[in-house]
């Protein structure tokens, strides 16, 4: 099913593109040298359309396995993340951390806290003292910026 | 040679010598971890170097390129595991002699393997950039379009999908790459509104998901593979009827290994494979390889080394990268604000010079990390991935956000990442999407110049010499594979029958 099904996404998503590459503001002609905006995005969008066709009538299908379970909640961790990077950037990383350590088999404390706190602990010292490097104002980052 | 002298003198720092060091070791251990290779560990490594001076920055990069790119012969011989897929042809004799109990001498001939394709690419590039950059000194953008169009037609032959996929992955990266203000008239393009997409996407958060962060996925899928290990002594030298054997291949596949290096977008995966068949043809031994050959390993080894220098030369002399983790250091240089190109032999010798030393200096740091810290350095690959992985997320998640400090750039990690495991599983390769992203506000810009130089007569453009030569040479890397196949399948009925 793949065969067609990805290019098929694919295709969609370059029409899409071209779409909203339409709606771009153009350069007055008396104005325009060379390319007008929409030119360029467009020509390779054309290209990708074209060759994802070609993809779907000539190119040797690829058998797929099933996505693991392990991958699928992966993902659901990245969202999970996502959101909790909302309330703080390193409370989100910590608990992705650990999580993700957990539901791929760890279970020793010591390597779960290690993943959790040690790690994101260290490495936000190391890119605010050294590389002086802001980060976003959170619950945790808060007790360090006051 | 005074800028020779310049670089050298600036890379004679106590502290930059120190980094360069700890650069080597992290660079063997990243090549060393399961899952990590050159390319992922620049990629996470480039916010690091962003604070840092360009010089120490890009040293950095080209340090970790060749220590990762040689430690993957440490996994490859001691648990059959190639660290990155340039030292997959490794595998194939290091490991059955270390089965035999000839671990140390299959490394001790890795790492000195190595070293010889890693200095003798280094001359190479530091006699062959310049003279490329003097060539390309008066290229007008008609001949830079056509150059960056035939970069990015070597895509189709690079990574683990099939020509079409990967230049589907490329024209998605060159996508990619018009997100942004438009460069000729400002006009913004995708940028919905975000003031942060107005300078396009940026390649650091790219680079970290589609190398880092889709690889956590692909390792989801192998958390039940099992790792075993060979029990090694010490690393026991090749004996001098050893380096009788394998001299001419050494010298052979360093120079293959430096061709296919310049060739843009080829990498030291193309190079070891070329490098072994080479070694195995011209072998008095042919039968032996694959049950243990010392050739096999020399040939190998020496060829994904020797591509690192040379992939530099196309990368620092005309902007168009020579490999994937080329690629990296291009961006590197790019967040840098430096211009790799013609100017950059004349305008920043000093910094093209220092980088030419700091991958010498490399080549001869790796025989001491190779012939004593290989057996310490493969225990790292027994870490176990439900550790490593947290942390590597964690880092890739700092790093892309360190570079502008903004969270967008975190969630544009995250969203590379998932469709970077996706474009893997479904067989289209993420390095041609890195390229052309890289590529692709080049060949947006020499196109809109090339046009407003001939007056929109783009047609002139086949008139240029040099222009229709890189043309030509395009077509031949997009359909010359497929003919060439043709071609052997009509005269070899072996290869028709499949046999």
């Amino acid at each position: 099913m793949t065969r067609f099904a990805v290019p098929t996404g694919i295709i969609a998503f370059c029409g899409l593109a071209f779409w909203l590459s339409t709606q771009f503001d153009k350069v007055p002609p008396i104005l325009l040298r060379g390319m007008q905006p929409a030119d360029f995005p467009q020509m390779v969008l054309i290209l990708i359309i074209v060759l994802s066709v070609c993809v779907a009538l000539f190119d040797r299908p690829i058998e797929h396995g099933r996505i693991p379970a392990t991958v699928w909640v992966s993902l659901a961790l990245f969202a999970t993340f996502a959101l909790a990077a909302q309330v703080d950037l390193f409370l989100g990383l910590g608990i992705f951390a650990c999580a993700l350590a957990w539901t791929w088999g760890e279970r020793r404390p010591w390597a779960l806290g290690t993943v959790a706190f040690v790690s994101p602990a260290l490495i936000f010292f190391l890119f605010d003292q050294v590389f002086n490097i802001r980060f976003p104002r959170g619950l945790l980052t808060n007790l360090w910026y006051g | 040679m005074e800028p020779l002298i310049a670089g050298l003198t600036a890379l004679m720092d106590p502290n930059l010598l120190v980094l360069l060091f700890a650069a080597t070791l992290g660079g063997v251990i990243i090549g060393a971890l399961p899952g990590l290779n050159a390319t992922t560990g620049a990629a996470l490594l480039l916010p690091f170097t962003i604070t840092m001076e360009p010089i120490p920055a890009i040293a950095i990069l080209t340090t970790i390129y060749c220590a990762a790119t040689f430690a993957g012969a440490i996994t490859a011989i001691l648990i059959n595991t190639p660290g990155t897929s340039a030292s997959a042809t490794t595998c194939l004799d290091g490991f059955p002699l270390a089965q035999r109990g000839e671990a140390g001498r299959a490394l001790g001939m890795a790492t000195i393997s190595s070293t010889v394709g890693g200095i003798i690419s280094v001359i190479c590039l530091m006699l062959a950039a310049p003279l490329m950059a003097r060539m390309a000194y008066n290229f007008a953008p008609p001949e830079y379009f056509a150059l960056t169009v035939f970069g990015i037609s070597m895509l189709a032959t690079i990574g683990d999908g099939t020509p079409l996929k990967n230049i589907i992955a490329g024209a998605f990266g060159v996508f990619l790459a018009t997100v942004g203000k438009d460069l000729l008239t400002t006009v913004e393009r995708f940028t919905f509104g975000f003031n942060e997409l107005s300078e396009g996407i940026g390649f650091v958060p790219v680079m970290i998901g589609i190398f880092g962060i889709s690889e956590l996925l692909v390792q989801a899928e192998r958390l039940s593979v099992e790792r075993r290990q060979v029990f090694m002594k010490a690393i026991k030298l090749p004996g001098r009827e050893d380096y009788a054997r394998v001299w001419k291949t050494v010298l052979r596949s360093s120079g293959i290994g430096t061709f296919i290096g310049i060739l843009p977008a080829e990498g030291a995966t193309v190079a070891s494979m070329i490098g072994y068949n080479e070694a195995r043809r011209w072998s008095k031994k042919p039968e032996e390889f694959g049950k243990g050959s010392i050739e096999g390993i020399a040939g190998s080894e020496a060829a994904n080394n020797s591509a690192t220098g040379g992939a530099m030369v196309p990368t620092l002399a005309l902007g168009i990268p020579g490999s994937p983790t080329a690629a990296v250091i291009l961006a590197g240089l790019m967040v840098h604000g430096l211009q790799p190109g013609p100017t950059m032999f004349t305008e920043q010798a000093t910094f093209a010079y220092a980088i030419f030393w700091s991958m010498l200096l490399v080549n001869v740091m790796f025989i001491f990390v190779g012939l004593f810290g290989a057996k310490i350095f493969a225990r790292v690959t027994f870490v176990p991935v439900q550790i490593l992985w947290p942390i590597v997320f964690t880092f890739s998640i700092v790093g892309a956000y360190a570079l502008d400090q903004s969270m967008l750039d975190v969630y544009i990690a995250i969203g590379s990442g998932v469709i970077g495991y996706f474009m893997r599983r479904f067989g289209y390769s993420v390095v041609p999407l890195a390229i052309g992203l890289i590529l692709g506000g080049m060949l947006e810009k020499r196109l809109g110049q090339s046009l407003i130089m001939l007056d929109d007569q783009w047609w002139l453009m086949f008139a240029r010499p040099l222009t229709l030569l890189f043309f030509v040479l395009t077509i031949l890397a997009l359909f010359g594979p497929f003919f060439w196949r043709r071609l052997f399948k009509q005269r070899d009925p072996m290869v028709s029958t499949g046999e």
